[in-house]
């Protein structure tokens, strides 16, 4: 309970260029690419473990007008990929390749990584793709490699088959769960041969769980909306998630109060602390004191300005006064003139008013030196003092102390209603404004029988009031009202203070996610997506019941007796034991089964195909350069890891077939639809 | 083959224009990759789209496959068939009752009075999540 966990918030490594050896220049060593809708690795056929490792995407700043293009970053080039979330291009429609231009700047990546500089691709390449690829897929992926790249063959494998094969059961007959990033397979083997009729895949995998696990903890906690990313939520899926052998039993477990506040995961999401600690009363004094008196000085700095300005224009008007003692009438008229002034009256009118005034503001200057600057500013003070009687003997005021509270507690909870009620009205499809929808279009109704004379009473306007309910604005005098309470409150109340500065330091406190129910409930989205995702599919385990009654009896049996799990998530906790006990719930009683997982199973697909590569036995299912002119695009070697080749269907001939491959490209994009996920 | 020359032709239609074109991000190009190389979203001057996967299946299926051809669009999983069981939306508990306010599954009283002092637009979250937001009649 105690431990909280920090998130890593793991920053990638930006991927070094690997040195490109003359050996390797001159020996067409295959290059192995594990091409994943998750992660892609690259490495050479000789390597023990990939070069690159990276997260399949790539990010291409949005064209701004007048800018110039952003550079382009791939995988493990991105430093924050949370930033670029919504720029970020992927090649995969699910789990095959469609989009060949981002396709083409990854391979631009990889092989510029790999350190390559010839003017061409001088190595064959094994790549993976997916099950039962569609041909047209596979075509678009071997024209990118072999025009735009030169490479002189490539070689196909399906990743999870790529990876079982490296450690296949004795009798190679195997029930193969691979469980995704977008997809999950299961795919029966029997007798060594993959039995692709009978696979089954389920479009649910990594991706919808963490997005499955995203999406929840931002339910539980709209105000870190921002901060629970995808990536964190990968983080957490990863580190902290598990699959529960028995769900309604963990659940029933978590319903325990004592249970789930010894076992929930306390999360720690990064805060800053607010930097300057809270104003104590005595320092927020001094500082209105200090900017009062400030506003005091002004105020006669102002004053002074002004006094000095009039005098100057009374003696102006003087002098003229004079000009006339003096008899020098022409003079007097040009500067009465000058002056705006119509007659000798006016002129002293002006005077008169000109001294009074000058009177005055001396006088309040006079004021405000002798008076005490303090009795300025403390003038709300006494005010509220005036409206609220503090009661002397201590029961009395501790007693009145409590009712401010409450009165307080009461005003900012209508407050907060308030607010909630105009939050709800601004969006449509709530409560409050399928009501007040309902309350007009009865007005509406009940105005129609009647001749419209709406207006002639003055009670008629009181429509709106019911409509309006009581006002929907925060009125001036309870704002009043709650500042005077808060003012006594902190004037008599010594905890109201602390209340406060209680809550500034529960920040650390509320960044911090309780990870309970969720550890197992994202996960279970596998095995049940209807219940949690509303997926129309059914579930893995109804899967796998459903791909062993396609067998008959004996071979079910035998498929039952090793069912082997790959992919990314294979590793989950507790995935190894659910199947084994779901498998054997459905299998009949005394059935021999078995689970087992492959060792490595996010990195098996690329072990697998860099084996298949480095085995001299393997050169006859490399389709070659010449083969792909001949036999066109899609063409396939089959092997044991690949997956079957189904040629086009003849139509009229074999190049009407091709025909019809690329001006299906051509061809207006129909039908388009966006999967809504 | 018609599929060779038609890229031959592409690349002969227009020689002058696409080496103008791929001059400028040349700096950028890698050495090992193909400069005349052109999409084929990009031949023809106006730009396409790629085909998604769902128009790659359907374009898939529609060919004359012999029967019994395992294809992509052949091994969807099957449909759930047993009825769903039910989860608290916000707790993750079995879901006992369900909220006839905003539709919300919940198990205990506590999670009741939660679930009604949420905002809509959280009630809504849960929902959708669930794929079960139907609009207001």
């Amino acid at each position: 309970m105690d431990i909280v966990v920090e998130f890593k918030d793991i920053k990638p490594v930006v991927d070094t260029i690997h040195p490109y050896s003359n050996a390797l220049k001159n020996s067409a060593t295959p290059i192995v690419i594990d091409n994943g809708s998750y992660n892609c690795r690259v490495g050479w056929a000789t390597s023990t473990r990939p070069l690159l490792v990276f997260k399949n995407v790539l990010a291409k700043p949005r064209k701004e007008r007048g800018k110039k293009d952003g550079e382009m970053q791939i995988g493990n080039d991105i430093p924050n990929i949370e930033a670029v979330r919504g720029n970020l291009k992927t090649q995969f429609d699910k789990n095959v390749v469609t989009h060949m231009e981002v396709q083409e700047y990854i391979f631009n990546y990889t092989f510029s990584h790999l350190g390559i500089d010839t003017n061409r691709i001088n190595h064959p390449i094994v790549i993976t793709e997916a099950p039962l690829n569609p041909n047209f897929s596979r075509s678009l992926m071997s024209q990118l490699l072999f025009e735009c790249f030169n490479v002189p063959s490539v070689a196909y494998c399906v990743d999870s088959l790529s990876s079982y094969w490296r450690f296949p059961s004795k009798n190679k007959t195997s029930l193969l769960v691979s469980i995704g990033y977008y997809t999950t397979h299961v795919i029966p083997i029997v007798d060594g041969i993959v039995d692709f009729k009978r696979s089954r895949r389920l479009d649910l995998g990594g991706q919808q769980i963490t997005y499955y696990l995203q999406r929840l903890l931002q339910l539980k906690y709209p105000v870190h909306f921002n901060a629970l990313n995808l990536s964190r939520a990968e983080e957490l899926l990863h580190e902290h998630c598990s699959i529960a052998v028995d769900y309604r039993a963990e659940l029933t477990k978590w319903a325990d109060p004592d249970y789930y506040d010894t076992h929930v995961k306390l999360i720690q999401l990064p805060f800053t602390a607010p930097p300057v600690p809270l104003l104590t009363p005595e320092q927020q004094k001094g500082r209105r004191r200090e900017t009062a008196r400030k506003l005091v000085e002004v105020n006669a700095r102002k004053r002074e300005e002004k006094l000095a300005e009039d005098e100057e224009q009374l003696n102006q008007l003087l002098s003229i006064q004079d000009l006339l003692e003096e008899g020098e009438d022409d003079e007097y008229q040009r500067s009465l003139e000058e002056f705006g002034l119509k007659s000798a009256d006016e002129l002293l009118k002006t005077i008169a008013t000109l001294q009074a005034k000058i009177e005055r503001i001396r006088q309040k200057i006079a004021n405000s030196m002798a008076g005490n600057p303090d009795e300025n500013v403390e003038e709300p003070k006494p005010k509220i003092m005036k409206q609220m009687q503090i009661p002397r003997n201590e029961e009395d005021f501790n007693a009145w102390l409590e009712s401010v509270r409450k009165k307080r507690e009461e005003l900012l909870e209508r407050k907060a209603a308030r607010k909630q009620r105009r939050i709800d009205m601004a969006k449509r499809r709530t409560l409050a404004s399928v009501e007040r929808m309902r309350l007009i279009s009865q007005l509406a109704a009940d105005n129609e029988k009647k001749e419209d004379d709406f207006g002639r009473r003055d009670q008629d306007w009181d429509v709106y009031k019911v409509i309006n309910r009581e006002g929907d604005s925060d009125s001036e005098a309870e704002t009043e009202r709650l500042m005077e309470l808060e003012e006594a409150l902190r004037a008599h109340d010594p905890t109201f203070m602390v209340d406060n500065s209680r809550t500034a330091q529960a920040t650390a406190e509320s960044h911090r996610l309780h990870f309970a129910v969720e550890a197992i409930r994202a996960t279970e989205a596998i095995f049940q997506p209807q219940a949690t995702l509303g997926w129309s599919q059914a579930g893995l385990t109804d899967m796998i019941e459903w791909v062993l009654k396609m067998f008959p009896e004996d071979v079910a049996n035998l498929l039952a007796q090793d069912v082997c799990l790959t992919g990314g998530l294979a590793n989950l906790p507790g995935l190894k034991e659910k199947i084994t006990a779901l498998v054997v719930e459905m299998r009949p009683f005394k059935s021999k089964i078995s689970v087992r997982t492959v060792p490595e199973p996010s990195l098996g697909a690329w072990l697998g195909c860099r084996d298949f590569a480095r085995n001299p036995e393997s050169s006859k299912y490399f389709v070659t350069r010449a083969e792909y002119d001949e036999y066109g695009g899609d063409y396939l070697k089959e092997h044991s890891r690949s997956n079957v080749f189904n040629p086009l269907p003849a139509m009229v001939g074999i190049s009407s077939d091709q025909q019809s491959i690329l001006s299906s490209v051509d061809a207006p994009a129909e039908d388009i639809e966006v999967d809504i996920l | 083959m018609v599929k060779k020359k038609s890229v031959e032709g592409c690349v002969e239609e227009e020689p002058a224009e696409v080496v103008e074109e791929s001059k400028d991000p040349q700096s950028k190009m890698p050495p090992f990759r193909n400069p005349n190389y052109q999409h084929q979203t990009l031949i023809g001057g106006k730009k396409k789209t790629w085909r998604s996967l769902k128009q790659i299946v359907a374009h898939e299926k529609s060919l004359p496959w012999p029967p019994e051809t395992p294809l992509y669009s052949n091994i969807g999983g099957p449909p759930a068939l047993k009825p769903p069981k039910k989860y608290s939306d916000i707790s993750g508990l079995e879901g006992k009752y369900i909220d006839p306010q905003t539709k919300l599954f919940y198990t205990t009283s506590d999670e009741f009075s939660t679930i009604r002092s949420l905002p809509s637009d959280i009630t809504a979250g849960y929902l959708s999540l669930r794929g079960a937001n139907n609009p207001i009649p």
